[in-house]
């Protein structure tokens, strides 16, 4: 088999070296990355900051040791970063709780930023309620820009899974916000 | 060939933004869209109303605290992190072109570099403020 390229090796190397640049560069590249995907995946910003600090430190941890070649350091990211949301939602599941995740408040949001802001809520809200496996096809393929093969193969399922998958989120999503009309978002 | 049924499940999954199609169908579907709008327009208006409703998600940035918090776990995770600022804090001095500038920077990244065993708690702090100096500009670092 043909090794993968990977445009993060050579960072993930030096970063393995101890360069302090390149620890600068591998946060400045991944944490928004991985604190986006803890962020929809659990809807709950704590949690999702707890996340994408552990995610990161099991970055730090693999560096000296990754091979490179046999997959890319995003996606093993990801997995990492997966599956410890997936701890926190079986957690939650565990001990059900009555009151929603706290969300952040978006702030003053004058002229079209008040209806952004809140389409963006009605967004989040839809996609909080999505089932797990729907949710998580959407946030890896349309958020992270994922690969159909990147995110089947995280997903453990096959291509034409993660399409159903994807498929049947975004009817829901269709279905669950058919009052908001498109292009009332802002940018 | 690309039929009608697969445009549509194609359409359905992915979205309308022909970059986010598969790669290996996505010409077969530009060129099904081409030849049969009368199929293709109205699935991808649909689809389009979707993707107008996914980017209307916003998530928050990292803050500085969360930032800080992770460059600094680089060396609580056990990353020996190599005594190489002169380098960048030399740079960044000359950028500044101040002499005080210069000389404060010159004088951390002494203290950086005479401790032939660095605590962590030290390497943490030079990190941290290394990259509170790049931080100015990341796209150096991301090259």
């Amino acid at each position: 088999m043909a090794p993968i390229a990977d445009p993060d090796e050579d960072l993930v190397r030096r970063v393995g070296q101890g360069d302090p640049a390149a620890i600068q560069a591998m946060v400045a590249r991944k944490l928004p990355r991985m604190l986006a995907l803890a962020q929809r995946m659990l809807g709950d910003p704590v949690e999702a900051e707890d996340v994408a600090q552990e995610a990161m430190l099991r970055a730090w941890r693999q560096a000296p040791r990754w091979t490179p070649g046999k997959a890319k350091f995003d996606t093993w990211l990801h997995r990492v970063a997966l599956n410890l949301c997936y701890d926190r939602l079986r957690r939650r599941r565990e001990v059900p709780t009555d009151a929603p995740p706290d969300r952040p408040d978006p702030g003053p949001a004058p002229d079209r930023g008040l209806l952004a802001a809140e389409t963006g809520f009605r967004v989040d809200a839809a996609l909080a309620r999505l089932p797990d496996r729907q949710r998580e096809a959407i946030v890896l393929c349309h958020y992270q820009e994922l690969t159909n093969i990147e995110a089947a193969a995280l997903m453990e399922v096959s291509v034409e899974a993660l399409e159903s998958l994807l498929s049947r989120g975004r009817r829901a999503l269709r279905i669950a916000l058919a009052d908001l009309r498109p292009g009332t978002e802002g940018a | 060939m690309m039929t009608a049924e697969r445009f549509l499940a194609l359409v359905a999954a992915w979205g309308a933004d022909v970059r986010r199609w598969p790669a290996g169908e996505r010409a077969a579907a530009e060129a099904f869209a081409a030849a049969r709008p009368d199929v293709a327009r109205p699935a991808l208006l649909e689809a389009d109303a979707v993707d107008a409703l996914l980017h209307a998600s916003r998530v928050a940035a990292p803050s500085a605290s969360l930032r800080d918090r992770v460059m600094a776990s680089a060396v609580e995770a056990g990353l020996h992190v190599r005594r190489g600022g002169r380098r960048w804090l030399d740079r960044f001095g000359l950028a500044l072109g101040a002499g005080w500038a210069a000389a404060a920077c010159a004088g951390v990244a002494a203290g950086v570099m005479l401790g032939a065993h660095l605590t962590a708690d030290v390497e943490a702090d030079a990190i941290l403020y290394q990259a509170s100096l790049l931080g100015v500009d990341d796209t150096e670092v991301l090259g």
